[in-house]
């Protein structure tokens, strides 16, 4: 049954359709730009030997991002996973972005998850399957820095709360992963106060756990202790907190 | 590091694998095709791919490295025609195994396995028998490049041949390679490698010569001077039978140095009496595919051995009509300045010197030494040099840390109509690396 990345052409969630291929999935991967999608899905064809369908959309502009995944599934086998990894972030999210630079990072991070999970929830409960949220461990706390990206990752952390709600794990598996540092293009070049893991090893990770329930976690798993120490700070240190 | 994704930049100290350069770089990892896209135009650039070339090929502190590694992908395989289209950060090792895997075989291929696609387009590298397989570029059906002015173009003979061959030792100036599509031949089973010994270069030029058409051919000749030129020509033929024997993992991009030199004259008369008797002598011996084209992969503790000073590798071609009085007086040089030579290792060649390729018709000799900024050393270097302009040698640009721009300009007589040439596919010297720098290309 086929696996849904949105947000495959690069990092984690690029890392994920491979071990998906791996695992010898159907595949329909979910990017802005259909040749990064297109070159991944072409590799996986040719290593793999699986199905795959790609589907270029820009989740900062369209209206019902939902439905275009729900077309572009037409023909393949039922969707069993769908794992919503899109997400972007900017250097420049300290409370100083325009009204069109903050629709943008909440349309990716938070309101295209939403409406994708809206449209695919009914088949998922048709297939007994799983859906999965990433988080951030940037919305433990508020800081002055990737404020509107937290706040759209709380919000996101929240829905899936939702969810495993709604849902019992035998209907539908929800599962969270809050993402410490990640090597990929967004921590390319930063100085990290934590070493970053390989998404390629978180990918296997949340490959392994699709079948296992319903849950919120972090990932890797040592970054729960650091949020749980970031919660807990008293305020005058917390605010003082640079990194 | 500024503010848009895609733009993200990376101080990082990067290092050629002779260690000749060194240079603290800006380094872009695009992940997606608009990343690799989104410099400015009018910003000084180079492409990296497995950053294991000599000489500094990929970086340069002036220029924006841009890191190609997420592009390794494999876009497309006519199994019918034999025709593979991959990304152009893909490694060349990754695709001889895929292409093996389905029966197929690139048969001009670089000794580190870590080496990407666009890397061997922009070096023109050569395999094990260059005078049978020719060079990478005729193995090139097309590619796509982008240019920071012009955006993406196809050339292939048909489509912009000129931009096509001034890919070809065109070390990243022709553009950025985002794709390539090869031509594959069919693969044989496995390598029966025959080993004929030579007691100097001038019956090692006539053992090459003899053995021209065999699918494997190179020499190693001991590098000391009561010895100079002894060694074993190594010649493969297809065989039908596998050994068992496990392939070794490809060599790291970079090999960390050990804290002390091996390779003095103890530890080079030590390495060169254990080759002696491991291979001088006639015999064979069969070898899986993989292993027979990455011989690097079992060479990490050579090159450990260098320490931290590196080494330099000349290589010259020489014609084969001034070869035997070259070798005459290549022994005479080592003779004379008892250089330290840690490896010596002949081809033969029979191409056409196309733009800066290494090619041509003649025999090549790859010579490496240790310490190369050591006064004697580099001294005998310098007499190589002149040694090998003299007899109408060519140097291999993509190899050589030690050659300067005077020397190339006095190996190519029309040198600068040649890099005029090239430059007019980045009219305004935007693709600058070490390389280019030192060369004034």
């Amino acid at each position: 049954m086929t696996a849904i990345v949105i947000g495959a052409s690069s990092g984690l969630g690029r890392a994920l359709a491979v071990e998906l291929a791996r695992n010898g999935k159907p595949l329909l991967l979910v990017a802005s730009d259909a040749r990064d999608v297109d070159a991944l899905a072409a590799d996986l064809v040719l290593r793999h030997g699986v199905e795959v369908r790609t589907l270029a959309v820009d989740l900062a502009g369209e209206a019902d991002p939902g439905a275009r995944v729900l077309a572009a599934l037409e023909g393949l086998p039922a969707a069993e996973a769908l794992l919503l990894v899109a997400g972007t972030s900017r250097g420049d999210d300290d409370l100083s972005l325009g009204a069109g630079a903050i629709g943008q990072l909440l349309a990716i991070n938070l309101h295209a998850p939403l409406a994708i999970a809206h449209a695919l929830v009914p088949r998922l409960l048709g297939t007994r399957g799983v859906i999965v949220g990433f988080g951030s461990v940037a919305a433990a706390r508020g800081r002055g820095r990737n404020v509107v990206y937290a706040a759209a990752k709380r919000g996101l952390d929240t829905f899936f709360e939702s969810l495993r709600q709604r849902f019992h794990p035998r209907e539908l598996r929800v599962q969270f992963h809050r993402l410490g540092f990640l090597r990929s293009n967004l921590t390319w070049g930063m100085k990290l106060p934590l070493p970053a893991a390989a998404p390629e090893e978180v990918a296997r990770r949340v490959v392994g756990a699709l079948g296992r329930g319903s849950f919120a976690r972090h990932e890797p798993r040592h970054w729960g202790l650091v949020a749980f120490v970031l919660r807990r700070l008293p305020w005058f240190l917390f605010r003082r907190l640079k990194d | 590091m500024s503010a848009l994704r895609g733009f993200a930049l990376a101080a990082r100290e990067l290092r050629s694998f002779d260690r000749s350069a060194v240079a603290h770089c800006q380094v872009q990892r695009p992940d997606r095709y608009r990343a690799l896209e989104a410099l400015p135009a009018d910003a000084p650039r180079i492409a990296r791919g497995g950053g294991v070339s000599y000489v500094g090929a990929s970086f340069d502190a002036g220029s924006l490295v841009q890191d190609l590694a997420a592009f390794d992908r494999m876009l497309a395989f006519d199994e019918t025609r034999g025709l593979v289209t991959v990304e152009a950060g893909a490694r060349i090792g990754d695709v001889v195994r895929f292409a093996l895997s389905r029966g197929w075989l690139l048969p001009v291929v670089p000794g580190h396995a870590r080496a990407t696609i666009g890397g061997c387009i922009a070096a023109d590298v050569h395999g094990k028998n260059p005078a049978r397989e020719g060079s990478f570029r005729d193995h090139v059906v097309g590619l796509e490049l982008f240019d920071p002015l012009a955006g993406w173009l196809a050339a292939s003979a048909h489509e912009n041949p000129e931009r096509f061959a001034a890919c070809f030792a065109g070390f990243g100036i022709a553009g950025l390679i985002g794709n390539a599509t090869l031509r594959l031949v069919r693969a044989p089973t496995a390598y029966v490698v025959r080993r004929v010994p030579v007691a100097d270069l001038v019956e090692a030029a006539a053992v090459l010569q003899a053995h021209a058409g065999a699918p494997l051919l190179y020499g190693w000749h001991d590098g000391r001077a009561r010895r100079f030129g002894r060694g074993v020509i190594r010649f493969g033929l297809e065989a039908q039978e596998a050994p068992r024997m496990q392939p070794l993992a490809d060599l790291p991009q970079a090999v960390s140095p050990w804290p002390f030199r091996a390779w003095n004259a103890a530890g080079i008369a030590a390495l060169n009496t254990w080759i002696r008797h491991r291979w001088c002598r006639p015999g064979s011996s069969n070898v899986d595919v993989v292993s027979a084209l990455f011989p690097l992969n079992g060479a990490r503790a050579y090159y450990a051995g260098f320490g931290t000073a590196g080494f330099a590798e000349a290589q010259w071609l020489i014609p084969h009509e001034r070869h035997t009085d070259f070798a005459g007086a290549l022994g005479d040089l080592v003779a004379s300045s008892r250089p330290r030579i840690s490896l010596v290792a002949s081809k033969l060649f029979d191409g056409e010197a196309t733009g800066f390729s290494f090619n041509g018709r003649g025999i090549a000799y790859a010579i490496q030494c240790p310490e190369p900024a050591a006064s004697a050393q580099r001294a005998f270097l310098e007499a190589l040099a002149e040694l090998a302009l003299g007899h109408g040698g060519r140097p291999n640009l993509i190899k050589d840390s030690t050659l300067d721009a005077a020397v190339v300009r006095r190996a190519w007589p029309d040198f600068e109509a040649r890099r005029a040439a090239l430059r007019a596919h980045d009219p305004h010297g935007l693709q600058q690396s070490v390389l280019t720098r030192r060369l004034a290309l």
